[in-house]
This record gives C-alpha cells, sequence and structure tokens, in this order.
C-alpha cells in the first residue's frame, strides 16, 4: 500500500545524470555555496507530464533554476511499429503508419506510399495526386494548429485563448477529412497508385470555403499574442538552432526554415505535383522560439494557397489505377529505396526493404522528432527550467513519431 | 546566406563517377537509384576514415546523416547509413557488410553527430555494436530488456512481459 | 488523559455506516454524495498516443466536457478520481502506470479509453505491449474505438457516472436470505 511513497531505484539515466555530476564535483566544479558539495540536483519530468507533449522523460539538472544538463528517455510509446511491419502485408500496414505521427497522419500515410510506389515502380492517376496535396495540406494546417496551440497552453497552463479558437478552427478541418476519408484522425485513406474515395459531391465548395475563412482566423489567432509583452519576452531570444546543428543534427522543417535554412522537400526535391504549384518556403532568421512559430503561422497562410490552387486546377478522371484495385495483395519487386517527404514537423521518410515477398522485409522510419530531440541537451542547458518548456514546445514533438 | 543548398548542382551520373574516381577502392558498387540516390558499399575497416572523407569533400561533402539503419540480412547483418550532400542537394546510401558473428563496427559520432541516438537505435534494436560510442545503451526499450528485437531469430521471451 | 477517538472521548459522531439498513437517511446521503461524485469528477490526463488528443479535441470548444462537470483536467494524480487511460500501453510504461495508479486517493475509477488500453490495439502482438490497462490496474469502464470519437468518449463518461451513483452507504439486504439461513442452520432439535 506505501509502495507510492517509497523513492524508486534510480535507473540508467538517472544514474548517468548523478554520474555526470560526479565527475563535474571532481573536475573541480563543484558547488560555490559553504557547506554544499555540490549545486546540482536532478529532477525528473517525468514520461507524464502537461507539458512534454507526451509520454517524453526529461532527466534535467538543475542548479537552481538554471538548467546543466538534460537527458532525454524515450522509449514509452515504443510500439513495435518497425517489427510488426514484418508480420503485415504492405497494405495491411497502411492504418499503422497513420499512428507514427497521430497528428498529421495523411502525411505520414503519403511518406510510406510514395515509398512502396516507387519500389514497384508505379506512379498515382492524376487526380490522385491532386486530392493527395489537398489532404496533406490540410494535414499540416490541422498539424500546425495542435503544435502552435499545445505550445501557447504550456505557456501559461491552459490559460491562453490561442489553444480554444484553435482547436475550434481544427475541427472543422476535421469535419471536411472525416466526409471525406470516414474518419476523424486515422484516415487510412491512401492506396498504391491513388486515394480510396473520390471527392463527395460538394466537398469542393465547402473547402472553398474554409479556406476562404481561414486568413481571417489567421489573423485572429496572431492578434491574440503577436503584441503580448510577456510572449514576445518569453520568445525572442531563446532556443536558438544555429546553422551549424541544422547540418550536424539533421534538422528538418520549420525548424530548420526558422533558422534561414531553405530546406523545404516540396521544393528541394520535389514530388507529387508541387511543381506545377505556386508556393513560397517560409524562412525567416533568428532560429528562436518566436521565429518557429512565425514560421508555422506563415506556413498556414502558404497551406491555404496550395489549397485553393489544388482546388482550381483538380482534373477529372480516375482516382485509383485500374489495376490494382482490390484485392490488394502487393508484392514488390526485391530491392530496397528510400523517399522522404514534407512532415509538417520535417522531413519523414521510410526506408523499405523487399525481398519479394508480401511482407517488408525490413521497414525503418526516418522520423523528423527523432533528429530534432537529439538536439535538447544543446538546446536547452544555460536556460531556466521555465524556458526549457517553452523551447521543448515550439520544437513541436510527437512522441508517436519518436518512439514509433 | 549561410546554409545555401544545390550550390554545386551536378548531374547525379556524373556525381557516382566523381566518386569511383576519388574514393574508387574504399566504395565499392557505386550504382544510382533514380532520381537523385547513389547507393554503394564500403568495409568496415575503412568506414571511419572513409566517413570523414566523404564529409569534407570540397565538392560534394556529405555533412548531413540521415538515419543509420541495422538490418538483419540473415547470412551478413548491414548497418546503413544515408547521408545528404547539401552543395548537390543528392544523398549517399553507404552499406556496411558485418558478420553475424561479431557485429562490430566502428561508431561515427565524431564526423556526424546525428549518429549518436541513431547507432544507439541500431544497437537496441539489431544488436550492432558500434566500438568508441559515447554512450552505446538502450534508447527506445527498457534498459533489462533481453534480446535485440529486429533480428530474425528474435524469439518473444516471457522475462521481457512482467505484465501479462 | 483524552484519547483522540469520537467513543473514548464522550462524543458521538453518528456514521452512516452504523445503520442496519437503509433509511431515508442513508439515501439521502448516498444520493447527496453520488451526485456530488460523478458531476464533479476530476480527470487524470493520461494521455499516451494518439487517443490523448481526441481527448484533448473533447475538452475544446465544439465537444465541450465541461458541460459534464469533468474539464477540470489536472496533470497531477493526487488531485485526481477518474484516471482516463488513453493510448498504448508498453513494458516500459505499465510501472510508471501502477505507480501513479497507487497516488490516486480513494475513491478513484479507472476508464480505458481505446482499442489500444484496452487490449492492445492494433499493436497486440508487438513484443513490447501489453494487451490491456486490465493487467495493471482495475478498469471501471472501456471505451473502444481507434481513436474513440469525442462522443464515444462521453458515452463511457455517463456509463461511469451510472456507476458512481450505485455506491450506497448501507446496502439492502438482500431478500432470500430468512429462507437461507433457515436452509442452512443445522436443526437443533435433533440434537436433543
Amino acid at each position: 500500500m506505501f509502495e507510492q511513497f517509497d523513492t524508486p531505484e534510480p535507473d540508467e539515466a538517472v544514474k548517468l545524470a548523478l554520474r555526470r555530476i560526479d565527475e563535474a564535483t571532481a573536475r573541480g566544479e563543484g558547488s560555490d555555496v559553504e557547506g554544499l558539495a555540490f549545486n546540482e540536483v536532478v529532477v525528473n519530468m517525468g514520461p507524464q507530464h502537461p507539458s512534454t507533449h507526451g509520454v517524453l522523460r526529461l532527466v534535467v539538472t538543475l542548479d537552481g533554476e538554471l538548467v546543466k544538463d538534460v537527458i532525454p528517455v524515450i522509449g514509452y510509446l515504443h510500439r513495435c511499429k518497425e517489427k510488426l511491419a514484418e508480420k503485415r502485408t504492405y497494405f495491411q500496414y497502411i492504418p499503422i503508419v497513420d499512428r507514427t505521427e497521430y497528428v498529421a497522419g495523411i502525411n505520414c500515410e503519403w511518406g510510406y506510399v510514395m515509398t512502396v510506389e516507387k519500389l514497384m515502380g508505379i506512379r498515382p492517376t492524376r487526380r490522385a495526386e491532386f486530392i493527395r496535396v489537398i489532404t496533406g495540406e490540410l494535414s499540416r494546417i490541422a498539424s500546425h494548429l495542435v503544435a502552435v496551440g499545445t505550445f501557447t497552453a504550456d505557456l501559461a497552463p491552459l490559460g491562453t485563448a490561442m489553444v480554444f479558437y484553435m482547436f475550434r478552427d481544427r475541427e472543422g478541418i476535421l469535419d471536411l477529412l472525416e466526409e471525406l476519408t470516414g474518419a476523424r484522425m486515422m484516415f487510412n485513406y491512401f492506396r498504391f497508385g491513388g486515394v480510396r474515395y473520390d471527392l463527395p459531391d460538394g466537398w469542393t465548395s465547402k473547402c472553398r470555403d474554409f479556406m476562404k475563412r481561414m486568413p481571417k482566423m489567421i489573423d485572429e489567432y496572431e492578434s491574440l499574442v503577436d503584441d503580448n509583452a510577456v510572449f514576445l519576452q518569453r520568445c525572442m531570444g531563446k532556443g536558438v538552432i544555429s546553422q551549424q546543428d541544422v547540418m550536424d543534427y539533421g534538422i528538418t522543417g520549420p525548424n530548420a526554415r526558422a533558422s534561414a535554412v531553405a530546406l523545404d522537400l516540396r521544393r528541394t526535391r520535389p514530388y507529387s505535383v508541387y511543381p506545377e504549384l505556386d508556393f513560397e518556403v517560409c524562412t525567416l532568421d533568428h532560429g528562436d522560439i518566436f521565429d518557429r512559430y512565425k514560421v508555422r503561422m506563415m506556413e498556414l497562410r502558404e497551406s491555404v494557397r496550395i489549397v485553393e490552387q489544388c482546388l482550381d486546377m483538380l482534373p477529372k478522371g480516375p482516382v485509383q489505377l485500374g489495376s490494382l484495385r482490390a484485392p490488394y495483395v502487393i508484392t514488390p519487386p526485391p530491392g530496397s529505396c528510400y523517399v522522404g517527404q514534407e512532415n509538417p514537423r520535417g522531413e519523414f521518410g521510410t526506408y523499405i526493404e523487399s525481398d519479394g515477398s508480401r511482407y517488408p522485409y525490413r521497414l525503418k522510419f526516418r522520423d523528423p522528432c527523432f533528429c530534432n530531440l537529439q538536439l535538447f541537451p544543446k538546446l536547452l542547458s544555460g536556460n531556466k527550467i521555465a524556458d526549457a518548456v517553452a523551447i521543448s514546445g515550439s520544437i513541436d514533438l510527437v512522441l508517436g513519431g519518436i518512439d514509433r | 546566406m549561410g546554409l545555401e543548398i544545390g550550390t554545386n548542382p551536378m548531374e547525379i551520373d556524373a556525381i557516382a563517377a566523381r566518386l569511383v574516381a576519388d574514393f574508387g577502392d574504399e566504395l565499392r558498387d557505386v550504382r544510382v537509384q533514380e532520381p537523385d540516390t547513389i547507393v554503394a558499399r564500403a568495409d568496415k575497416g575503412v568506414l571511419k576514415d572513409l566517413a570523414g572523407r566523404l564529409k569534407g569533400h570540397p565538392e560534394i561533402g556529405y555533412e548531413t546523416l540521415n538515419f543509420v539503419a541495422g538490418v538483419d540480412e540473415v547470412r551478413h547483418i548491414e548497418s546503413i547509413y544515408h547521408v545528404y550532400s547539401w552543395k548537390t542537394n543528392t544523398y549517399l546510401e553507404l552499406h556496411v557488410e558485418l558478420p553475424r558473428a561479431k557485429a562490430e563496427v566502428d561508431t561515427v559520432t565524431g564526423v556526424w553527430p546525428a549518429a549518436n541516438w541513431h547507432e544507439r537505435e541500431a544497437w537496441d534494436m539489431v544488436g550492432i555494436n558500434y566500438l568508441g560510442h559515447p554512450d552505446l545503451r538502450r534508447i527506445l526499450l527498457k534498459d533489462d530488456f533481453i534480446g535485440h528485437p529486429l533480428r530474425k531469430d528474435y524469439v518473444d521471451l516471457i522475462e521481457n512481459h512482467p505484465h501479462v | 488523559m483524552s484519547d483522540a477517538s469520537p467513543e473514548r472521548s464522550g462524543l458521538r459522531y453518528p456514521k452512516l455506516e452504523h445503520f442496519s439498513e437503509p433509511n431515508v437517511i442513508t439515501t439521502t446521503a448516498d444520493f447527496i454524495f453520488s451526485w456530488a461524485r460523478s458531476h464533479s469528477v476530476f480527470p487524470f490526463t493520461y494521455g499516451l498516443a494518439c487517443c490523448a488528443i481526441e481527448m484533448l479535441s473533447s475538452g475544446f470548444a465544439r465537444y465541450d466536457v465541461a458541460r459534464y462537470g469533468m474539464e477540470v483536467f489536472r496533470p497531477t494524480p493526487r488531485q485526481c478520481d477518474l484516471m482516463i487511460v488513453a493510448g498504448t500501453l508498453n513494458e516500459k510504461m505499465a510501472p510508471v502506470l501502477k505507480r501513479l495508479y497507487d497516488q490516486m486517493a480513494e475513491p478513484k475509477w479507472v476508464i480505458s479509453m481505446g482499442a489500444c488500453a484496452t487490449s492492445g490495439g492494433p499493436f497486440y502482438d508487438g513484443y513490447n505491449v501489453v494487451n490491456g490497462v486490465d493487467k495493471v490496474v482495475p478498469v471501471d469502464v472501456y471505451i473502444p474505438g481507434c481513436p474513440p470519437r469525442p462522443e464515444a468518449l462521453f458515452q463511457g463518461l455517463l456509463e461511469l457516472q451510472v456507476k458512481i451513483q450505485q455506491h450506497r452507504f448501507v446496502a439492502e439486504k438482500p431478500a432470500i436470505a430468512a429462507d437461507a439461513s433457515a436452509a442452512v442452520a443445522p436443526a437443533p432439535a435433533k440434537e436433543t
């Protein structure tokens, strides 16, 4: 009954943190306060925490309020996806890929489906490509709304109105996607060579109406926080990602674009019909928290533009390759291939090795959040613990992708 | 300003030819995978040196590591390094074969800092021992997990399931 | 020397459990406590995975869980009554779940939201996945779905309200007891 009061045995991460404190003390960097052997305290921001956006555990070494060192511990949501790929056929695996980065399910499906299509050497139909771009950008808008909403919710625990506004508008997008695919979050919509359902009647006009309303709503969100002195003071100049970090750690997505690196796979490695669309790669200079937030808001506007263009350019035709309607057991030829795709968080890629059978031989996800999280110890050290929460919110982590 | 992409655009075949010319005896089986990936093999003994030279190549510097994957091909184990070149905007996929009985290779953390966690994951899942890694311990599984799950001969043990 | 217990110190606190049968006092108390407990549940956000996003959506403007009095989501177990486990549980996380469940104060309830928390879901044959939260903590309501819509979560919460309202301070004796005691008691007349 009283186990809850026992201090648990320190595990590997905490032991590592304590070892590092001992080493620092041995080097002579111990306490500067008389009577104390060392200043530091090891605090566990445990796997269940309101601000870590999922089951991320941060073992933080604190000196007062200053963060000296962070050891992220992951794996609390490891769902064995890469091993499951070997037991499911390619088609059965599509719903499982949805659940990798569950906030932006369509984009994850897209990365996987593109890789399998490249292995098989097929191309989807043209109408399906446009529908893929539309749903992908809608999913990107929904994902950025969650990301920025939860980020502002962390700065003041649910005290900002921004998160309520953003989730309200996210419901509008989920309504559109639900009418199209049948599900609010786990869409299971893409197929090899196209998509599952064609657009229902009246969907394009609903989508157009929603896209007309979006820019005003984005202005409303920005008006809520952009003039707030506390927000600006907490976000400007903190958590700067340098260009050397982007190169060293493979940071991609809005985190890199906020540091003046114009890395957007929709432009640098174009796929689908993006070469025909007119949109800008949003970059900003400073690389701090505020710029990362601002880049995401700019990308919301660009996504709205892309969706409107696609709705105008939508051709007629089938949405699935005739040769690949059911039954859906495909056997790609032996070989391997990697295709990266621009997820709302960065480059999401799938490396698939096929041995000619119905099941993948090896499937490996290149997840953007896994690479972004590696930067944490460097990024959080030297900041106050409150800034640590703000920085981790601005990096936009989804543990489903990190832990797979 | 700063980090630019594609400052030295070269045709993918030209890049492959250049790699063969510069690293001929270390990079073997260089082939092109459309549209922008080169696949090659290397021996485990030359990996560290080769990695440093690939990164520092003046015209095709592969400066960013995308991922490190461990694959259990039944006869051997492979460690795959997928790297990106900013100057030419292309990828290189480097396969290193390791004997199954002793799956060890030098770490490339000194060359690409991103390899730290990727190699930990390959150790965790496939059991490749990266010699010289600063902190090689399990990353996704719990610390007392027995076995390396992505090996083809992995059997689910009851000791790994205290809650069943 | 005064002892702390009410009987010793001379004060008599009537406790509801002292009644041998339900009467108007205990049933009124049942009603008040059940009404208070079921309509002001403090959920504990144990969102692990995708279902956590649907749980968040149900807390925000369109699907407003505040209608049921449950908008006070607290991140610490010490202040909560209801643990909504939303997402896949795996072997690394299971001891944490047990620990947090132990830290909640009585009376406490658990809702297992989603297919993964109920039975492992689409990942049931993973080497690291626990097939269901009820292997670690006792569960009161299971909500199927992957992820369950917010309306499904609300149906689960309403079922839980019904379950909370079944609490009785003094239970009714079953009507069959008189006959049963006659049947099992040894007949003393035979021994004389």
